[in-house]
């Protein structure tokens, strides 16, 4: 199909699509963000077991594959009796999975403040709660913006999982292969989302690395 | 130079702080072996000793930066409290000068030395800018202020961190190892520093390895080796005849270098 | 001594009073960990799902050998796509370090553009669209090279890290010693730069091992396709998706382990990954 065919025939389709892979990336990756945060909060606390729980769910999430989880959402765990929506399958996929790395950047963010501000921040009688707000979650923020970037990229990335289930409105894979297999879209067709995807992309890391030159810390 | 001692009449005052048997363990190993060490108010102790002998464990327990299996510490007669408010209150009384500098990466240096007073003592913020900066005009970096530490020398950035423990109105401070990161000609500068300081009569706890600093300041040199305080001395006494063998051979082996 | 991080720093070392708490709140936290799973083995139990029909083939030798046999697949797949993506990166990491600047805003644009995009796009244009234009790829190829192709603008950027890490004097060394340009970068850089990469290529292999996940779609037999069969063979989905899911997590693990301590012995600051 040419691009003026497609265009005409799907071009509806194709901005809805944008929007629905838009509207997953963002909630999918705020829902990490609250969860990383919190995952977080138990992996430096001194109470063990929440320290190994953090841990634990940090270490699954980042080694399984989204597929996996996804067709673990979607096809078991109905034999538990708990069924979801496809949406809400998706969701949760999209969701646990970043949390786990946005722990980890956070994580390494917190390490790189280094102990002798900790001490510092101490020794000038700081308790734990001006030592968090004043020092230590300013410069975890600063160190985690660029990762977090590239996070937010990974998760639009992820939100292609959408495409395994049926879904309505479609996300910018799922319409391409609903496409393909219907017509022969061709390479334009593959195009007009990877350039959105990308589009996409470019974007938030353009903003990332500006908001990242304006707080970065001299060291 | 010679300090107005009258002051402290000697049989009301309380030490200012005051270490009564205290034991550490890093695991097996024995860091501080029944440590008794009292300094008074307008007292400057240094503390040598060989690498290892915990000499910067003794001064990191004081404000419960490393805590210890047993024995006491007391700030003024109060026992070091082992946590919560009481503990960061009393933390605000001793000041604390590391040998990293340590100042806080994403804020100015006026900044650092105005968080204390603002954040923890809650006091207004114009006094305290107004107080920041002449602080950091006696230790020589207000040209700095407005710069971020990483842009500043190891001596600078020294100095503006003694302005920071400084801001805090504190009734000891701690120096450990303070030039022991700086380049060879920015170590005078930061000693200059608290020379100064401590003619102005404030109480300080001194680990270092500059033994002029310690023969020209200290009224008190503290001899360290494997955990345990080997000798105390006036500084002309242990600098030219010291009692223990263990300090001779610590003063043979710096001046053969 | 172990190095201590600035986690377990965050929280002043207890006195007696925190202790008490802190041995409080391990008890409660450790009640509530108990509760959620037994919350989950009630759920398993009460659906029937514990029931030995849905378990008792993993006692079988034969139930293994046909799930290693995936693992073997999803191997197969994860190092063909992964030696493809060090080939395409390495050509798209000429591209942006050549001087010829045309040259180079294309590798610039294809990076992008490979990082930009998601895996399972690639997947369906090889899946789809290819075979629509005669050509056949083998089974493998065809979830190998879009795997690749989307991990190559990573690596591109890895291996350029990499030669970025190369002291400077080498090259100036290498050149007063009359060698030529193309001879300094294949003999005296490139090796240097991927001594430093190591971590980051094996992480970049877990991505790639997730991504071939996606075999099923094509039913190239890897370990979740075969997940897939052995579920027909038994009608015990949780079991079988459960067991298959703890295989890549495991698997991945130890990769990143690898990455990790590979990192630690040349002193680099282990990486993340996606």
């Amino acid at each position: 199909m040419t691009i003026s065919e497609l265009l005409s025939q799907y071009g509806d389709k194709y901005v809805e699509a944008l929007l629905t892979t838009w509207q997953l990336t963002f909630i999918s990756f705020a829902g990490a963000m609250i969860i990383g945060i919190i995952i977080t909060v138990m992996r430096v606390c001194p109470v063990k077991p929440l320290r190994i729980s953090g841990d634990i769910y940090v270490q699954i999430f980042r080694n399984i594959p989204g597929a996996s989880l996804l067709i673990f959402l979607v096809y078991a765990l109905p034999n538990l009796q708990v069924i979801l929506s496809y949406y809400q399958c998706v969701l949760i996929a999209t969701v646990l999975i970043p949390a786990a790395f946005a722990s980890e950047y956070l994580m390494s963010g917190i390490n790189a403040i280094g102990i002798g501000q900790i001490e510092a921040a101490r020794s000038l009688g700081m308790d734990f709660g001006i030592m968090m707000r004043k020092v230590v979650i300013p410069q975890a923020v600063r160190f985690s913006i660029l990762p977090m970037t590239n996070l937010l990229i990974a998760t639009m990335l992820t939100t292609s999982l959408a495409s395994q289930v049926p879904l309505n409105p479609k996300d910018l894979t799922g319409l391409v292969s609903y496409i393909n297999t219907r017509d022969t879209g061709g390479v334009t067709s593959f195009l007009i989302s990877a350039v959105m995807y990308c589009g996409t992309a470019v974007i938030i890391g353009q903003i990332g690395s500006y908001i990242d030159r304006k707080v970065r810390i001299v060291r | 130079m010679e300090r107005n001692k009258d002051v402290l009449d000697k049989s009301l005052e309380i030490p200012v702080v005051e270490l009564r048997h205290v034991e550490k363990y890093y695991g097996e190993m024995h860091a501080l072996k029944d440590i008794n060490l009292s300094v008074e108010r307008g007292e400057v102790v240094v503390l040598i000793g060989p690498s290892g002998s915990g000499k910067s464990t003794l001064c990191r327990t004081i404000n419960r930066l490393e805590t210890i299996k047993s024995g006491e510490i007391r700030i003024e007669g109060k026992k070091l409290p082992e946590g919560g408010k009481e503990l960061a209150e009393l933390r605000t009384q001793i000041g604390m000068v590391f040998q990293s500098f340590n100042l806080f990466a994403h804020r100015t240096i006026l900044d650092n030395v105005m968080m204390g007073p603002i954040d923890v003592l809650k006091r207004p913020e114009e006094e305290v800018k107004k107080e920041a900066l002449e602080l950091l005009k006696r230790v020589g970096v207000d040209s700095q202020a407005d710069k971020f530490p990483a842009k500043l020398s190891g001596g600078q950035q020294q100095r503006a961190a003694i302005a920071r423990s400084l801001a805090m109105h504190p009734k000891v401070m701690l120096f450990d190892e303070p030039t022991s990161a700086l380049d060879p000609e920015m170590i005078q500068e930061v000693l200059d520093v608290m020379t100064e300081l401590a003619h102005e009569g404030m109480t300080m706890i001194v680990v270092t390895h500059e033994m002029n600093f310690a023969r020209r300041v200290a009224d008190r040199v503290v001899f360290m080796a494997d955990g345990s305080i080997i000798e105390e001395a006036a500084p002309d006494e242990f600098f030219t005849n010291p009692k223990s063998e263990r300090a001779r051979e610590f003063l043979d082996s710096i001046n053969r270098h | 001594m172990r190095e201590l991080t600035v986690r377990d720093m965050l929280y002043e070392t207890p006195g007696k009073e925190t202790r008490k708490k802190t041995a409080v709140a391990t008890v409660v936290s450790l009640l509530v960990i108990m509760v959620f799973l037994c919350y989950i083995v009630k759920l398993f139990s009460e659906s029937g799902q514990l029931d030995s029909r849905y378990w008792f083939f993993f006692t079988k030798l034969t139930t293994w050998k046909f799930l290693f046999e995936g693992i073997l697949g999803t191997l197969e797949a994860s190092l063909l796509a992964g030696t493809s993506a060090l080939a395409i990166g390495f050509v798209f990491m000429c591209m942006r370090i050549c001087v010829y600047k045309p040259l180079n805003y294309i590798g610039i644009a294809l990076v992008e553009f490979t990082r930009g995009v998601p895996t399972l796009l690639f997947i369906y244009f090889f899946f789809l669209d290819v075979p629509k234009m005669g050509i056949n790829l083998p089974t493998v190829w065809r979830i190998s090279l879009p795997v690749a192709i989307s991990a190559s603008g990573m690596v591109s950027e890895v291996l350029r890290s990499g030669v970025n890490a190369v002291p400077k004097g080498q090259r100036e060394a290498a050149l007063s010693i009359g060698m030529r340009e193309i001879n300094v970068f294949l003999k005296i850089i490139f090796p240097q730069a991927v001594r430093y990469i190591i971590p980051a290529l094996v992480s970049d292999l877990v991505i790639v091992v997730k991504d071939t996940t996606f075999s099923y779609i094509l039913s190239f037999p890897d370990l979740m396709q075969n997940a897939k069969v052995l579920i027909s063979n038994y009608d015990a989905l949780l079991s079988v998706y459960l067991v298959a899911g703890v295989i890549y997590i495991l698997i991945n693990y130890f990769l990143n382990r690898i990455s990790v301590s590979l990192a630690k012995r040349s002193g680099m600051t282990p990486v993340v990954g996606r």
